[in-house]
């Protein structure tokens, strides 16, 4: 394949040398594990039926490390893996990668925990299609974070990082895809424009994502992993998959002769999972279909402590947060007991009992 | 005729280029709106796709307030994951990408990346492409949501995030290894904008009652080209205002808002 190809987009582009040097200066090399390495971590593992279940906190101990790569899995503000972000907090890690689609509230957390605390957590960069939380507003902290170059970017679409992760759950090195040609992601992000060795036409090829770790919140799981998710997939299967690690919260542990008696329903693999964590509400304020809506009014009152550290620089009201939802805390049923029966009350009812299927 | 805002305007006029049996693939907030208005009047057969899973929900349970809302994924008739929506764009099964963002020029590309400053250090980050720019690669035809703003509507754009026409090169797209055919109509509350087939630019169709096509340009940084055929652009009916106030967005999300 003749690499170096591109689309016309140089006739159009405004951007400026800072934004293409990467693409232009780098040599290729992986934000994470390499292809290799994830299949030896997984090829080194026992296949056993194991009972896998443990405690967030042990969970993160033993998998988040300084310099690694995390997927977030849910989309924006459904099934974010809340709980296990909390604990990630709480360790502290630094030098991290963030890799998600698109996200809201777990990166954010990440990067309030950054600013407050530079020498407990940090993010080195993020690959990523979006970072907001749609109708409540931009999320005031990653603008924040991009406004003082505190963070290296690398900006795909949807499909671009779902396709990232689907290759490394693949197990190639990446996936020709019929978007980001023509646009300034092609000058910008670690993608290359080829020809096609069959027709000649041009033909876009993401890189895999192959994170070092997974962090999912899902509808349910056996002690071995194996994971049922309804509603949305978003990408949590690729994700669990493309992982070298990979940590589930589930909102309810279900029998192993229940997913052995519908295995059409497993859409992730006991393989393919490390750690799993009985914990409802695991992505409270975010939703998870069957068990509760997202609570607006919650993540409004993260968001306004975020907006007013970016516009005036004051931490007390963002700090407050963390004091007192993750810090004085020390499991995610502590942060739940901190809540108002009737907000679980509320957004469990505006669910509206979606149908799940747990035998 | 009814007094509405200019939300309202642009949810009509949205609901009004929808076919009926075609399949939009959605972004939050008027795209939604929009195509929930379009179902209840001339397009019963129109499937929504939102990008978290979901093709053709029903959404009884109320407008979902994002693309990856729960209540999106409502009596669907297919539910996986973002892979295999978009997977469902490329083979050809989306006929309109409906989306919008902070810059378009006049070959209908539309930027929401960022404004200011430079990609490494942003004045103004907005949250990213998203799903815009793969939709605008893929899905059919481009649909655009834009407020009729002279630094909106600009010559060049700061970041290309979601391809249009490119530079207006009858071959731009199919070099740049996309299967849509691009951009077709740019929505505001007072102009509703095609492309020319010929030269890719922007062309003014439609004007709302009372502006003439000089008011327009007044609003548009680059030089549009009107149409021959230049109409006047149909308001809603008091049954439409009915319908988008009372079933498509009853709590005011995005109808109530403030124009900026």
């Amino acid at each position: 394949m003749e690499n170096g190809l591109s689309s016309p987009i140089q006739k159009i582009s405004t951007l400026t040398e800072d934004a293409t040097k990467r693409k232009k200066e780098e040599v290729f090399g992986w934000w994470g594990p390499s292809p290799e390495e994830a299949r030896k971590t997984m090829v080194g593992k026992s296949k056993g039926l194991r009972d896998k279940r443990t405690t967030i906190k042990e969970a993160v101990g033993r998998y988040i490390k300084d310099g690694a790569n995390i997927a977030i899995g849910g989309f924006v503000n459904t099934r974010p893996p809340v709980a296990i972000v909390h604990e990630i907090i709480r360790k502290g890690a630094k030098d991290l990668t963030l890799s998600f689609q698109s996200n809201s509230i777990c990166p954010e957390l990440l990067a309030g925990a950054m600013l407050l605390y530079p020498d407990h957590l940090s993010i080195r960069r993020a690959e990523l299609a979006w970072w907001g939380y749609e109708v409540i507003g931009i999320a005031p902290l990653f603008r924040y974070l991009c406004n003082n170059g505190l963070i290296e970017l690398d900006d795909y679409t949807n499909y671009g990082m779902s396709a990232r992760f689907k290759a490394a759950a693949m197990g190639i090195e990446f996936l020709p895809v019929r978007d980001h040609g023509g646009s300034d992601m092609e000058l910008v992000n670690r993608g290359i424009m080829v020809r096609s060795p069959f027709t000649g036409s041009s033909s876009y090829l993401v890189p895999a994502c192959y994170p070092d770790v997974g962090i999912l919140n899902v509808t349910a799981a056996d002690m071995y992993g194996n994971c049922r998710i309804f509603g949305a997939h978003c990408t949590c299967p690729e994700i669990a998959m493309a992982a070298c690690h990979t940590i589930v919260t589930a909102e309810q542990i279900i029998p192993n002769e229940n997913i052995r008696t519908y295995p059409n329903l497993t859409e992730i693999p006991y393989t393919a999972v490390d750690a799993v964590i009985e914990q409802r509400f695991a992505s409270y304020p975010g939703a998870c279909y069957g068990f509760y809506w997202f609570d607006m009014e919650h993540i409004l009152m993260f968001r306004s402590a975020s907006e007013e550290f970016r516009k005036t620089g004051k931490r007390d009201a963002l700090k407050k947060y963390y004091d007192e939802f993750i810090f004085g805390c020390e499991t995610h049923d502590d942060f739940l007991s901190k809540l108002p029966y009737k907000t679980l009350k509320k957004i469990k009812d505006l669910d509206g009992g979606q149908p799940i299927i747990l035998s | 005729m009814p007094e509405y805002t200019p939300f309202e305007m642009i949810a009509y006029t949205g609901s009004r280029v929808l076919e009926d049996e075609t399949i939009v693939f959605v972004g939050t907030g008027l795209p939604i709106i929009a195509s929930i208005h379009a179902q209840l009047t001339h397009a019963p057969g129109l499937g929504i796709i939102f990008e978290a899973g979901p093709l053709t929900p029903i959404l009884e349970m109320g407008m979902p307030l994002s693309v990856g809302d729960t209540r999106a994924c409502r009596k669907a008739c297919y539910l996986k994951g973002l892979s295999s929506v978009f997977e469902l764009t490329q083979r050809g099964h989306s006929d309109y990408a409906f989306i919008g963002g902070a810059q378009i020029d006049m070959y209908g590309n539309v930027n929401s990346t960022f404004e200011g400053g430079t990609y490494t250090r942003a004045q103004t980050r907005f949250p990213g492409s998203g799903g815009a720019g793969a939709m605008a690669a893929n899905c059919e035809k481009s649909i655009i949501i834009m407020a009729l703003e002279p630094r909106r509507f600009v010559p060049q754009l700061d970041f290309v995030t979601s391809i249009g026409f490119g530079d207006g090169s009858p071959d731009y797209r199919k070099k740049s290894g996309v299967m849509g055919s691009g951009p077709y109509r740019v929505i505001t509350n007072e102009a509703l904008f095609g492309f020319d087939e010929e030269t890719k630019r922007m062309v003014l169709l439609e004007a709302a009652k009372g502006r003439t096509p000089e008011d327009i340009q007044k609003k548009v940084s680059f030089d549009l080209l009107v149409s021959p055929d230049l109409k006047e652009m149909a308001e809603p009916s008091e049954e439409d205002l009915r319908l988008l106030r009372e079933e498509c967005d009853p709590d005011g999300y995005f109808l109530a808002r403030k124009l900026k």
